[in-house]
């Protein structure tokens, strides 16, 4: 009996990262918008102004960067597959036949179609359906990316709700994330300009974005959980095997990363009123460029772990 | 925990790694079993594997004793298991040739051998 291994492809791992963080980017700051900041300066129409544009920024930046890895990544595949380059692989078909005979090219060309979809939306999302549309798209293409990992190849009922609780994680992932970097330049635009966003409304905004914060965390943990008794299936397996290490990195980089969102939201967050508030807001926004910084290093790390065969069909 | 006793501890748990994680099998059972005699050459080999598989990317070849291919050539995919018809192929060691695409994109491939009396 003989087993062989495949190549681990790292431009794949790169591409698979930046996928992740230019999706979580875009879907936590229309996430943000709807669920914090509007709410929040919905009675300062200036600073909601602001924050929307910012917003719209934020994705109109992510979306091709998202678009352009997303393709990337269906090219690499391809060629893994055909060990044919680009050229070669369109005229002889092989590019076709991914995007047309796998499960993960149909979805690619469904991603596509939806991020166009957002993309137009984006154009009219000053009004209520519009931003509606645009959250609702973008929660799509962050959902979707459960069809492109272990989830979808996890078979019978299981699969399902692998899916649903992975469809659970990555939303819940790039609500608190791709949240965080909103957050720190709202709190700067009410720092800048005090007519733009009273200290109140700015509290308001991390108070919602701390509950937020909390659903998205637990949200992670529950999900989590299940996806992991799914793919490692014993503590033997988490010690044993590359994935199961691999991901108790990943567990660890999260666990720092609740730390300086604790110390965020327990301690420096009600200190941003007081007259010590600029050394607060210093701290805060250090603490969340660490807290962003740990998001995309797991980002990475799960750029590998999709990689990687589970642990739970080694280790019983 | 201090960084350096963090990145110390990753390391040290890597060591209990297991090399044999870098194998990538996805090869759950398969009939005729593994390394198996059976009493008559088979109609068919079926494999089941850890996960869904792509129709479109895998396959099983066979080839009896003498060499000679005797799958139908096309495999029924579904789901997470594969199988193949043969053509009566005589007795000997019969060897068996499998490659996957699984749906969420890893590439496998691996081999075993089956015995007939005949």
């Amino acid at each position: 009996m003989i087993w062989t291994d495949t190549d681990i492809d790292s431009p794949v791992i790169v591409v698979r990262a930046i996928y992740f963080a230019a999706t979580a980017m875009m879907t936590g700051a229309i996430v943000f918008r709807t669920v914090v900041a509007a709410p929040a300066l919905r009675s300062q129409r200036k600073a909601g102004a602001v924050v929307s544009s910012q917003v719209r920024r934020l994705a109109w930046i992510s979306l091709p960067v998202m678009v352009i890895s997303g393709a990337i990544w269906v090219v690499l595949l391809t060629e893994s597959l055909s060990d044919q380059g680009l050229h070669e692989m369109v005229m002889s078909g092989a590019l076709r036949d991914v995007l047309t005979l796998t499960q993960f090219g149909m979805v690619a060309q469904v991603r596509f179609a939806i991020a166009i979809m957002l993309a137009i939306g984006l154009l009219f999302d000053r009004s209520r359906w519009g931003s509606r549309f645009v959250l609702a798209a973008a929660l799509c293409l962050t959902a979707s990316i459960a069809w492109t990992g272990h989830a979808a190849s996890t078979p019978r009922g299981l699969g399902y709700i692998h899916l649903t609780f992975d469809v659970l994680h990555l939303c819940a992932a790039s609500a608190w994330v791709g949240g965080l970097l909103p957050l720190v330049l709202l709190l700067h635009a009410g720092k800048r300009d005090r007519s733009l966003a009273q200290p109140p409304l700015e509290l308001e905004a991390a108070r919602r974005f701390s509950v937020l914060g909390i659903i998205s965390v637990a949200t992670l943990i529950i999900s989590g959980t299940v996806n992991a008794w799914i793919l490692v299936g014993s503590f033997r397996g988490l010690i044993l095997t590359e994935y199961g290490v691999i991901l108790m990195v990943k567990l660890a980089a999260f666990a720092i990363m609740l730390a300086f969102a604790a110390a965020n939201r327990l301690y420096l967050t009600p200190r941003l009123a007081s007259p010590t508030g600029s050394g607060a807001l210093r701290w805060l926004t250090r603490n969340t460029m660490v807290e962003i910084a740990l998001g995309l290093l797991i980002f990475a790390i799960v750029g590998v772990l999709g990689m990687l065969h589970p642990a739970a069909h080694f280790v019983h | 925990m201090r960084s350096s006793s963090l990145i110390g501890t990753i390391l040290l748990l890597s060591l209990f790694a297991s090399g044999q994680a870098s194998a990538h099998a996805t090869l759950d059972r398969a009939e005729p079993r593994v390394g198996n005699t059976v009493a008559s050459p088979p109609r068919e080999v079926t494999l089941w594997f850890t996960q869904k598989l792509e129709p479109a990317f895998s396959g099983i070849t066979v080839t009896n004793a003498a060499g000679q291919r005797v799958d139908s050539g096309k495999a029924r995919v579904s789901g997470d298991h594969m199988s193949v018809s043969l053509r009566p192929g005589g007795a000997g060691t019969y060897h068996v040739n499998w490659h996957v695409l699984s749906v969420d994109s890893h590439k496998t491939d691996g081999n075993f051998t089956f015995q007939v009396r005949q």
